[in-house]
Formats: C-alpha cells, sequence, structure tokens
C-alpha cells in the first residue's frame, strides 16, 4: 500500500492504494466519484477522462500514486453553487448527449480544449475531441454543444479556465 | 397542448448524464457486494472432459464457483432455447461460459478464474458459412444433425421466364461483415435477493419483460419472483437484446442470496456478446430496356455463429428485402442461416436490412449505368407505390413513401448544387489522387415485430386531483437506451392529456411497476409504447371526466395483425409498418491509398410525425455515424473462430474527424395510420442504404465497385487497381 494525498474537486483525500491502483478505478471504487466512466481498458475512448493540475488526462492510463499531490477536477466538480459549466449547460441545450456515457468524458475534454483555445473553428473542435469516442450522437451536436459554451464564456467574459 | 408534440424539449435526464450524476450499471456496485468473474471456454469447439474447481475455490475470498450443474434450466435464447447458460459438456465458440468464480473481491475473482482448471478435448471447427452447409462439415449441434439454423424460400411470379425475356441481366456477389454493437458503457450489473424473497437484477437491457421471462424460466421461479430493474443504460442498438450477464447475476445472487456485481471489460464485452449477422448475397437482376425491373433473383446466406439469437427473424428480415423497396414481379429468394463455430450473430440496428440492401441498392445503380438510364429515373420507375405487392405477394401496409424521400434528396442535392444527382458530374480533380464522387441509396425497413411474431405493448396512465388533474403517473415498461424514449412518451402523455410535461411522473424501468410495452428494438416504441400511452392517456381521461378519482386506465395497443411466412412460398403479410429512407452521399477517394473520406449525407426520412424534433435528427446523425462505421471502418475479424479485434485499438470506431461536417437531415411527415400523432419508427433506417450510397459514390470517382463491406483502404484499393486491369469479371453490364 502507498498513501497519497489528492485534492479531488476542492476536497483534500489522503488514501492508502496499491500501487497498481489506476486513478480512474481510485476515483470510482475509493472515493465514489462514479462520474467518470470506463469504456474501453485501452485508452481509445475518453470516457474516464479528468483533470490533473488543469490539464485533460484519460484517467485509465495514470496510476493513483502518479496523482499523489495533484489537483484533480472531475465531471462532478464542474458545476460551481450549484450552477452548471456552460459545456453542461450546452450540451443540455444542444441535445449532444444520447445515452451520456461518453458525455463526462467529453465534457471533460472540451474543457481543456477551451481552455487552450477559447474560439474554436468547427475543425479545431473536432481535431480537440478525437480522443472520445461517441456511438450515439454522431458527433454534429457534440461540436453545436461546444460552440454553445464558448460563445457564452466568451459572451459572459469569463475565462474558459476559471 | 399538442402544440408539445414536434417540440424540441430538452432531456431530463441531461442533467444527470451532465453531471455526472447518473448511475449505469457498473456504479450501482457497493462495498460489502461479491464478485462475480466469468470463465471462457477461450476456444471456438472442444467437449468438456472435467472442469475442476478445487483450486479456484481455495482460492482465498473465493465463496464458490458455479458450473453447469448449478443452473436449474441450463438453456436460454431469444427465439430457441439453443444456449446454455453455463457449458456442460460442449463448449461451440471463444465465449461460451463455463463456470462463474464468485468472490469477497473483484481481484480474487478475477485471480480464482484462472484457476479453474477445465480439460478440453477440441473438436473439429467449422467457421465459414458456406463449408457449415456441405455435407460432413462438422456439427456444431450435434442433435440437430445439420448447421442449417433456418431457411426460408420466397416465390413470387417466374422468374425463369421473367429472365429470359428480360433486356438485361447483372448478377454478381457481396458480402458484409460482422459489426460490433460498440456501446460505450460496457455490460455490468448488480442482482440480490430482496426481502419478499424475490431475486432483482438492475442492470441494462432492451427488454424487461423478456429479461425476466428467460430468467424465471432459467431459474424455475414463477415470472413474479424476479424483478428486472435498468439503470442508465449506455447504449444498445440491439447488442442488450440478448442475455449477457444479467442472466448469471441472476443465478449467483439466487444461489447464494447474497447480493453479486459482474462488471465486464471491454474484452469480456466484445468477445461475450453477439454481433450483426455477415451475409453474403448472390444475385441476379433483369430488366426491360425501358427501364422496368422484371425479376430479382437472390441466395442470402448469414452466419449465425455458435447459437440461434435472433438468426431466424433476422434472416427473414433480409429475405422479404432482396428486391430492396422496388416493386418486382418476379422474385426467387433462397435465405439460410447457419450454424458455425463464430461468435453468435443477433440483432443490431437495422437487423438484416443493410446487409440485403447492400446488394440490392448497388445492383439497382448499375442496372441503371447498363441500360443508361439516370440512376435517380431508374428508381423513379421501379421504386414501391402505394398498394404495390411485397414479394411476399401482398400490399404493402399503408404509408408508402420511398418517393417522397428520394425526391426530398434530389432537390436537396441540387439546392445544394452537389453533382447533379449522380450522373456524368465533371471531376473536379480529375488529374488529381483526390477523386470525389456522389452516391445515391434508398432504403426500406420494418417497424415493430415481424412474421405473425406477438406484437402489443400496454400502458397505465393515473390520474390524480380534485377538481383539475394535479399530476398524472405513467407507467410503461419501455427502456431508453439513450435514444430519447422517456421524452417522447412524456410528450405523447403531456399532450394527449393536457398536461405540461413536468406534471408528470413516468415510471419505466422496474418490471414490477411498469407494464410490458415491448422491447427497445425495430424502431418500435415510439409507434407502440407512444400509441399505448395515447390510448391509455384518453381512456384515463374519459374516467376523469366520469368523476372516477384517482383515474386509472391501463390499455393494451395491437398493430394489424402480421402472419408467418408460408415455408413453400413465403407467402404472407410480414410487417404492419414500414420507414422509408434516401440519402446521398458525396465522398473523396484516394486513388494511391484507397482511403475514402466522406464529404456531405442527405438523409431523408419519413417519420410520419417527429414527437420531438431535435431528438430525431439526433438519432439521424447518431445512426450515421454507425452507418459511416460500418461502411468504412469497422472490420470485426475473427479467425478460426477467435476474435481478432477484441479492442478499440484494433476495432475501429468512427471519430469526430471521420464524420462529414455537412449532415443534412431532412424530416418528412407523412403521417402513418397506427403511430400516435402519425408517428412511425425512424432509428434505424439510416443505416439501410449509407453504405450501398457510398459504394455508388466509390464508384462515381474511380470508376470502380466495392463489392465488400466494411470498404477498407486495401478492398478500395483493389477494386480500383482491377478496374484500372480489366473489366469487371461476372457482369454482363
Amino acid at each position: 500500500m502507498s498513501t497519497i494525498s489528492v485534492t479531488v474537486n476542492g476536497r483534500t483525500y489522503q488514501s492508502d492504494v496499491e500501487p497498481r491502483t489506476l486513478l480512474v478505478h481510485y476515483l470510482r471504487e475509493q472515493l465514489n466519484l462514479t462520474g467518470t466512466h470506463i469504456g474501453c481498458d485501452t485508452s481509445q475512448c475518453g470516457a474516464c477522462v479528468v483533470h490533473i493540475n488543469g490539464q485533460s488526462v484519460k484517467s485509465c492510463t495514470v496510476l493513483a500514486v502518479q496523482a499523489d499531490g495533484a489537483e484533480i477536477t472531475t465531471i462532478e466538480g464542474l458545476a460551481q453553487n450549484g450552477q452548471l459549466h456552460p459545456l453542461q449547460e450546452g450540451f443540455w441545450e444542444k441535445h449532444g448527449l444520447q445515452c451520456g456515457y461518453c458525455t463526462p468524458g467529453m465534457i471533460m475534454s472540451a474543457y481543456d480544449l477551451l481552455q487552450q483555445n477559447p474560439n474554436p473553428t468547427e475543425d479545431e473542435i473536432r481535431h480537440g475531441l478525437e480522443g472520445n469516442l461517441c456511438r450515439c450522437t454522431g458527433y454534429q451536436n457534440i461540436v453545436k454543444a461546444v460552440q454553445y459554451a464558448a460563445d457564452k464564456m466568451n459572451g459572459s467574459g469569463n475565462s474558459p479556465g476559471e | 397542448m399538442t402544440a408539445l408534440i414536434g417540440e424540441s424539449l430538452p432531456r431530463p435526464d441531461a442533467l444527470g448524464k451532465v453531471t455526472g450524476a447518473a448511475n449505469y450499471p457498473a456504479d450501482l456496485v457497493r462495498a460489502g457486494m461479491l464478485h462475480l468473474k466469468v470463465v471462457f471456454a477461450g476456444r471456438a469447439h472442444a467437449r468438456i472432459t472435467a472442469i475442476d474447481t478445487a483450486a479456484a475455490l481455495a482460492y482465498p475470498g473465493v465463496v464458490a464457483v458455479l458450473t453447469a450443474a448449478d443452473v436449474p434450466y441450463n438453456a436460454f435464447g431469444l427465439i430457441d432455447h439453443d444456449q446454455p447458460v453455463l457449458c456442460a459438456d460442449t463448449v461451440r465458440f471463444q465465449g461460451d461460459k463455463v463456470a462463474l468464480v464468485v468472490a469477497e473481491s473483484k481481484r480474487a475473482a478475477a485471480a480464482a478464474a484462472r484457476l479453474v482448471q477445465v480439460s478440453y478435448e477440441d473438436l473439429p471447427i467449422v467457421t465459414d458459412a458456406r463449408a457449415a452447409m456441405q455435407p460432413g462439415a462438422p456439427l456444431v449441434h450435434v442433435a440437430r444433425g445439420s448447421n442449417v439454423l433456418f431457411s426460408i424460400p420466397i416465390r413470387k411470379g417466374d422468374v425463369v421466364q421473367a429472365f429470359a425475356e428480360a433486356d438485361i441481366v447483372i448478377e454478381d456477389e457481396f458480402s458484409t461483415s460482422w459489426q460490433e454493437h460498440a456501446f460505450l458503457q460496457p455490460e455490468a450489473g448488480i442482482a440480490y435477493v430482496d426481502e419478499q424473497g424475490r431475486v432483482v437484477v438492475e442492470t441494462a437491457g432492451q427488454w424487461l419483460h423478456e429479461d425476466r421471462k428467460q430468467i424465471a424460466a432459467m431459474l424455475g421461479l414463477p415470472e413474479d419472483q424476479v424483478v428486472i430493474r435498468y439503470a442508465a443504460i449506455g447504449g444498445a442498438f440491439g447488442g442488450r437484446e440478448d442475455l449477457s450477464i444479467q442472466h448469471v447475476l441472476a443465478l449467483a445472487a439466487w444461489r447464494l442470496r447474497k447480493p453479486v456485481a459482474l462488471v465486464w471489460n471491454r474484452e469480456e464485452s466484445m468477445i461475450g456478446h453477439h454481433k450483426r449477422h455477415p451475409i453474403t448475397v448472390r444475385c441476379k437482376w433483369g430488366a426491360r430496356r425501358d427501364g422496368t425491373i422484371t425479376a430479382v433473383q437472390a441466395e442470402l446466406l448469414a452466419d449465425g455463429g455458435a447459437y440461434a439469437s435472433t438468426s431466424q427473424e433476422v434472416t427473414k428480415v433480409a429475405a422479404i428485402f432482396a428486391n430492396g423497396a422496388y416493386n418486382v414481379a418476379n422474385v426467387w429468394v433462397d435465405a439460410y442461416a447457419v450454424y458455425t463455430n463464430n461468435v453468435p450473430s443477433g440483432a443490431f440496428r437495422g437487423f438484416g436490412a443493410p446487409q440485403a440492401q447492400f446488394a440490392s441498392e448497388i445492383m439497382v445503380t448499375r442496372l441503371a449505368h447498363a441500360l443508361g438510364i439516370d440512376p435517380i429515373e431508374l428508381r423513379r420507375k421501379n421504386l414501391y407505390r402505394e398498394g404495390d405487392i411485397e414479394a411476399t405477394q401482398r400490399p404493402l401496409p399503408p404509408g408508402v413513401s420511398v418517393r417522397e424521400c428520394m425526391e426530398a434528396v434530389v432537390t436537396e442535392l441540387r439546392t445544394r448544387r452537389i453533382g447533379d444527382g449522380g450522373q456524368g458530374r465533371e471531376q473536379s480533380h480529375a488529374t488529381s489522387h483526390l477523386r470525389r464522387g456522389i452516391g445515391l441509396a434508398c432504403g426500406i425497413k420494418n417497424v415493430g415485430y415481424s412474421f405473425g411474431y406477438p406484437e402489443q405493448a400496454t400502458a397505465t396512465v393515473e390520474l390524480y386531483g380534485e377538481q383539475a388533474i394535479e399530476r398524472a403517473i405513467v407507467r410503461v415498461g419501455a427502456a431508453d437506451v439513450g435514444q430519447g424514449t422517456h421524452l417522447a412518451m412524456r410528450q405523447i402523455a403531456a399532450a394527449t392529456l393536457g398536461l405540461a410535461p413536468e406534471q408528470l411522473t413516468l415510471i419505466t424501468d422496474d418490471s414490477s411497476q411498469a407494464p410490458n410495452a415491448g422491447s427497445a428494438s425495430a424502431s418500435r416504441l415510439t409507434l407502440m409504447a407512444g400509441r399505448a400511452v395515447h390510448e391509455a392517456a384518453k381512456a384515463a381521461l374519459q374516467q376523469w371526466q366520469d368523476e372516477e378519482r384517482p383515474a386509472i386506465a391501463t390499455v393494451q395497443f395491437r398493430p394489424p395483425a402480421t402472419t408467418a411466412l408460408a415455408p413453400v412460398t413465403g407467402e404472407g403479410t410480414p410487417n404492419y409498418c414500414y420507414g422509408y429512407v434516401a440519402q446521398a452521399v458525396e465522398v473523396e477517394v484516394n486513388t494511391l491509398t484507397g482511403q475514402v473520406q466522406v464529404l456531405s449525407i442527405i438523409s431523408a426520412h419519413d417519420v410520419g410525425r417527429a414527437i420531438n424534433r431535435q431528438q430525431v435528427e439526433g438519432q439521424i446523425e447518431g445512426c450515421l455515424a454507425q452507418a459511416l462505421g460500418y461502411a468504412l471502418l469497422e472490420h470485426f475479424q475473427v479467425r478460426d473462430g477467435r476474435v481478432l479485434t477484441p479492442h478499440f485499438s484494433t476495432y475501429l470506431l468512427p471519430t469526430a474527424l471521420d464524420m462529414p461536417t455537412e449532415i443534412v437531415p431532412i424530416i418528412l411527415e407523412l403521417a402513418d395510420p397506427n403511430g400516435p400523432f402519425g408517428a412511425r419508427g425512424m432509428s434505424e433506417m439510416a443505416l439501410v442504404p449509407l453504405a450501398p450510397a457510398i459504394a455508388s459514390a466509390i464508384h462515381d470517382a474511380t470508376g470502380a465497385w466495392v463489392t465488400q463491406q466494411p470498404m477498407t483502404p486495401e478492398r478500395v484499393l483493389a477494386a480500383i487497381h482491377a478496374q484500372t486491369q480489366a473489366p469487371r469479371a461476372g457482369s454482363t453490364e
């Protein structure tokens, strides 16, 4: 067992983990944060994307011990004070989800994308989400959801990384 | 309140899905539950000579190892009960289940599963559908005496005379491959025995009451002692129609009287559940010089894999669409499904229609070329009209709209100035290795159950209040696998009752709380469950007006009857409703690499009435992505019965970059006589014509026909090379 200290969605945890524990398993099974999903085990699908120190990462490719000392944000930490993030609103408003299983990972990847590029073109959005698979929507409305969020975040003067 | 019909209301379930609060089956696993691990056969065909569970049982934390002897009734299946829950003496494909290890931790279950010692004596395998039909082929099910799982002839008119009198006859062979559903949420669930002594299974599926029926039969329990509940379902597409993990969870919980959890990884999912049928179509089409298609002869051969699943029904659906959506006076079809030692084939969005019409749509375009007629004109001349007679010698159900779909596509093509409809277009890159082409195809697919299978949906509507109706409860056991059915039911009920959607409570996901609305399959729930909800709401309103408080009405809706197909002629009324579709695509083919990029898709659908326009468009777009993967990318490969592509690293799904940025869904609303507010099903239809439309576009770009699906770069390149070297063999065009 190794002891790690991580801050997840603003809350600090000291946890004992087996060194081979993947971050996604730690989040889901030890912290019961089940909004981060597992879709493939081989780092193709992106359903497990979270942020480590502000960067999007597939949490099935990271060991929990590698996150020691890090700040982690999961989908559960995106809404602030009961207020949905514009991306969450966008996926709802623009019908960017059907079964919804890919949605948390999509939103977390899109968040990182907008942080780096607040005004992405459609092509840049598609490239930015290339590592996230969706089997339901055909991606059209996912692109629209990200555009909705970008417009809203720019219009309201908020920086995407806030 | 009928203004609610067609309105793009946002989905109530989206809040949980964008915040991570929604619980999918794997999210139900709690500390203290036992964990189940399946021991798979891992080989295509073998006799089990011994199973030694001692080492696994001795592993720390292991509670039980279950084998065939622990299963009260060890057979299941949607149609034939030909599949063992746990194999006793023979394994017939890689994903056959041999034992279940139940342990206090996931890790212990996995470790102990590797210690289950199964001794096998390998048997000869048969993995090619045609070889399986030959005398002397190894038998997959010895007791049946033959590998032919099912066959059906369809005979209409006199094809011999029609071919003799035809001005042009063309022949070819087409093949399609397996397709994996690849719902993003792998199979998972929990099961336990509740305080009333009922075995409860919480999981994902497509039909609460069918899961319940099969599990009750397996355990030898009355159906009301089994409860199925669905968590949030992470996609299905037909892939959750067969039992995969639901029954083994129930078995373990029932045997051990303790809560048990099971979460499959992707590889287990890929190996463990059925696929779309690979079908080979050999066909011959004849026409007169004036463009009348006079005869179609086809042999369809489907690889059913090791167990029946829904092979019989898929094969029949493929057979009745051998002539596509065309009125042909003389039709001769022989369709077969055969057992092999491959992964079982079963339901997948489209259910036989895409395979058959990959062949028929390409043949129609090639007939047009051979006759020197515009492919659109040839379709205009031959597409089904109201009252036309199907290959099964009965009139089509009313509401035939494939022509309207095609005309909508043609208009859109011209408006957008994408080519001139597929004929003689100038190549924009005539000298380049990137060549563009346009293709068009049409499609037909049944809505609802076919061939006399009992079709019904039941719903209950309860109205509460004093003077005015304050709230309503709608009970309808209809699975929302992501397609948006629950919102459609809410809109239909609210519109019928004159209530705001928020005044309704829907109870949909518990077999003990909601009546049987049938499966989330065959594009049927909006029409069937929606009509049941609509009728139950009307009946409850009537009771309300008669001063009953609360007013509660249950209605079972049954559509017009269908019939089984006659065994010698295939005669009968196969369906009560069809969905129609037409599509045009523009592609760019790289003639050096064989890669095909789809640049734009126009997809026109008659949906009868869009209950929620945004959801309908979402279904079209999502289905197109699956169709594009099927046409070009998704190459499920099996060698000697072993799956070579059990991960997303080797089985490639379309990403956001594979999809065209231009997708134009066109929604026609030509009311269906049976659907609520005229709605008819639409969720599968986009999968039917896309592959042949892309094949025609590749031909338009390069002059080469690709007749194998998926149309991988290697196959496209081979077709281009063959075309430049020699005239196509096997064709008289």
